[in-house]
């Protein structure tokens, strides 16, 4: 059962080493979206020669071609033109940059693992890139407690096996998590696959430090669960992006490690059916229910097409599931995952399915549904949305977008995602970027989410490529509060320009 | 299958999406035997009339169901295909209880694949109920070098109370009837006793021993 356990940490190795899509760069993206540059300093020698000095030999990068791994994003989908990478080793040296920068208008963009999905975490244009790669020290972890303490750029993968040699893991778990570093994930409040379980990172960061623009250093590291003394102001620096701050440290909520963990993959004729499942999955399983995943049968065919995975299933299904569960006691939790695949069986809801506790042939299963993003965007452009919906609504966009775009050049439309948690990934594949096609999805597919009352970013954050479409799923009353307080935080508004505002 | 039935039922009161399916019957169908023997097989064969080229060992457990129609009845075969492997044993046991029928599989051309068959009979008097109809399968008969001679195979199940058949999940030998037939006479049992009802309450299968070894001496010649 030891074993059970580390299955994510070789789930992801390969992982490890970061998958770049096999297409070529993308048009800049001032020019492909026709951005106008905010008036920021350009970067010049003189400020090179600071960075320089201030953060010694390996952290400045002027190099373009070295640059250029810092403009383009995971999908190939923006690009930037910084000529200026800072690579701070500390959170003074963040803090004397922020302020040296905030002194002469000098964007910047901070920049994690580079895993955004919406062009969160490259330049526009010329912002000098501050990545937080360098910072990457585990500072503490409490055992009892179940809490860690660490920089922000740790990756998020390492974090998890350090904490797995001492019976806890990460609360956050994500297909890029061998790349993206856990400052990323805060300051976008990433969700991920094991949100059904253990809440989303509003509930599971106990505390941080961050930057402001000005260069003050906000310390709210506190490693409390309960602390109810005066504004709770980490919850500015989780999921804006960085646009308010950077962060700089974190204190995190660490569950146990489950000791026994069971994935089940079930074949499903129809979406009806997949809701069903999910029904009495959180019946029958309720207190070990860790995910509840879905995804279509093209999400499937592309995985099985474009990285040769294997169809855990011998048969060919419209929808597929999977069903983990999470407990301490393995027996116990087998007997009611067979339960509840006896029972979906008889009541006729699914037709094929395996069930495993082994940890690599979990791991398998996991890897189809973790490399699916990946799978899609090897060999096409990927129109990428990550929406809530009513789980009565779900699935529908997918024949409602098949339906718009009819006359469209598309390759595929596929949706898979976090079911458990109303977050479908809806995909429109073509050969390359379209403009037709960006201009009848957007904002059509913002309406409808909006109409359906659903959110048009579950997960992913605005970035740059929803920061047009933010009013979809805000009130202009929320929208204006959210400028004053970027006013006040950042009033030159050097950090992350372009993102999350227009 | 009176219980099984009730509590459909009550499901679908509890619910309006609960899709109640058209059949009277449904029967858990277990495979278990070595590793490599050919379960996987006889099952694809089966559900799917094919012969899959080399996939892999099954590791954990995969089901499925099949429906199909003996004596005009529609009947739903709830089929579990068990890994074989030692180390994951563990996870077949809570199976065996809940099955209506075990297939109990050997290759006919692999001497210690039988030699292991007391262990698996072991494994199912300790964990499966002892009216469950038990089938003894030996598979590959389309292989030149059979090691187990038919009445071997026969005199063991004969032995055992077990039902007898010889397969070959290649050539589709005698699959569709191990199944059609394994279908035809739980639903025989079912209509003559009513099956027992394993989930509810397994104190009420009170040690009494008809089925199986009543069933064995004429199932032995039906089946073979
Ligand atoms: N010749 C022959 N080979 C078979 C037959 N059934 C299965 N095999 C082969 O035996 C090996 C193991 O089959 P598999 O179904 O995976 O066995 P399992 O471990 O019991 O599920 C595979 O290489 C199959 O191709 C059969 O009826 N005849
Ligand atoms: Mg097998």
């Amino acid at each position: 059962m030891m074993l059970a356990m580390g299955r994510r940490l070789k789930a992801i190795e390969c992982f490890l080493r970061r998958w770049v899509s096999s297409r070529p760069d993308p048009e800049l993206t001032a020019l492909r979206y026709n951005v106008k540059r905010g008036s920021y300093a350009v970067p010049n020698d003189t400020h090179v020669a600071f960075f320089e000095k201030l953060l010694g030999p390996g952290g400045v990068i002027t190099d373009s071609q070295e640059c250029d791994a810092y403009n383009v994003d995971w999908l190939k989908i923006v690009k930037g033109s910084s000529r200026l990478v800072l690579r701070p080793r500390s959170t003074e040296e963040v803090s004397a940059v922020l302020r040296y920068c905030d002194e002469r208008r000098l964007a910047l963009c901070p920049q994690s693992g580079n895993t955004s999905l919406v062009g969160g975490s490259v330049p526009v244009f010329d912002e000098i890139v501050l990545s937080m790669r360098l910072m990457d020290r585990i500072i503490h972890t409490d055992e009892l407690a179940g809490v860690v303490v660490c920089e922000a750029g740790c990756v998020l993968q390492r974090l998890d096996e350090h904490l797995s040699g001492r019976d806890l893991m990460m609360p956050i778990d994500l297909g890029a998590k061998g790349s993206c570093l856990i400052g990323g994930n805060v300051s976008t409040n990433a969700g991920g696959l094991r949100l059904l379980r253990y809440g989303n990172l509003h509930g599971n960061v106990l505390g941080l430090e961050a930057v402001m623009a000005n260069g003050n250093v906000i310390d709210c590291l506190n490693t409390l669960k309960k602390d109810n003394t005066g504004y709770h102001l980490k919850h500015l620096f989780i999921g804006s992006e960085g646009t308010l701050g950077v962060v700089t440290k974190l204190a995190i909520q660490c569950p146990n490690l489950p000791k026994a963990i069971n994935v089940a993959f079930l074949g499903l004729r129809d979406f009806k059916k997949v809701l069903e499942t999910y029904r009495l999955a959180k019946g029958e399983l309720s207190e070990i229910l860790s995910s509840c995943e879905m995804m279509d049968r093209v999400s499937m065919d592309i995985a099985e097409q474009a990285l040769g995975l294997k169809n855990p299933l011998a048969s060919e299904n419209d929808f597929y599931m999977l069903i983990e569960t999470s407990g301490s006691q393995l027996s116990h939790d087998e007997e009611k995952v067979k339960a509840f695949l006896e029972k979906v069986m008889e009541l006729g809801i699914v037709d094929d399915g395996t069930v495993t506790s082994d940890p690599s042939k979990i791991q398998k299963i996991w890897e189809v549904r973790e490399r699916l993003a990946e799978a899609m965007s090897k060999e096409h452009y990927l129109f990428k949305y990550d929406i809530s919906l009513p789980l009565s609504e779900f699935y529908s966009i997918v024949a409602v977008l098949k339906d718009h775009l009819k006359d469209c050049d598309v390759r595929y439309i596929t949706g898979f995602g976090h079911l458990g948690d109303g977050n479908l990934h809806v995909q429109v594949l073509t050969s390359d970027y379209d403009a037709k096609v960006n201009a009848r999805l957007e904002p059509f597919i913002f309406e409808y989410t909006s109409k359906m009352r659903g959110s048009i970013s579950a997960e992913h954050g605005i970035g740059f490529k929803k920061a047009k479409f933010l009013r979809y799923s805000k009130d202009e009353s929320a929208i204006e509060l959210m400028r004053n307080m970027k006013r006040a935080m950042d009033p030159n508004g050097i950090l992350n320009p372009y993102k999350v505002f227009t | 299958m009176k219980g099984l039935r009730t509590s459909i039922i009550q499901e679908k009161k509890r619910t309006e999406f609960v899709i109640m399916e058209d059949y009277k019957f449904l029967f858990k169908v277990v495979l278990v035997g070595n590793a490599g023997v050919g379960k996987t097989c006889l099952v694809r064969r089966f559900t799917q009339g094919l012969f899959p080229p080399g996939q892999g060992a099954t590791i954990g457990v995969d089901f499925m169901i099949k429906t199909v129609e003996v004596e005009n009845e529609i009947v739903k075969l709830q089929i579990w295909d068990t890994a074989g492997q030692e180390r994951f044993r563990s996870i077949t046991q809570s199976y065996y209880r809940s099955a209506h029928a075990l297939i109990l599989v050997y290759d006919i051309s692999c001497q210690p694949t039988f030699d292991c068959l007391p262990d698996w009979l072991r494994e199912i008097e300790e964990y499966a109920s002892n009216k469950v109809l038990r089938i003894l399968v030996g598979n590959k008969i389309d292989r030149e070098d059979r090691e187990i001679p038919t009445h071997v195979g026969e005199d063991f199940a004969q032995r055992h109370g077990m039902y007898f058949l010889e397969t070959s999940a290649k050539e589709a030998e005698n699959v569709e009837r191990l199944f059609m037939e394994i279908a035809a006479e739980l639903m025989e049992q079912a209509r003559c006793k009513e099956l027992p009802r394993y989930e509810q309450n397994t104190t009420s299968l009170n040690g009494k021993t008809t089925s199986i070894g009543d069933a064995g001496i004429c199932g032995c010649s039906r089946l073979s």
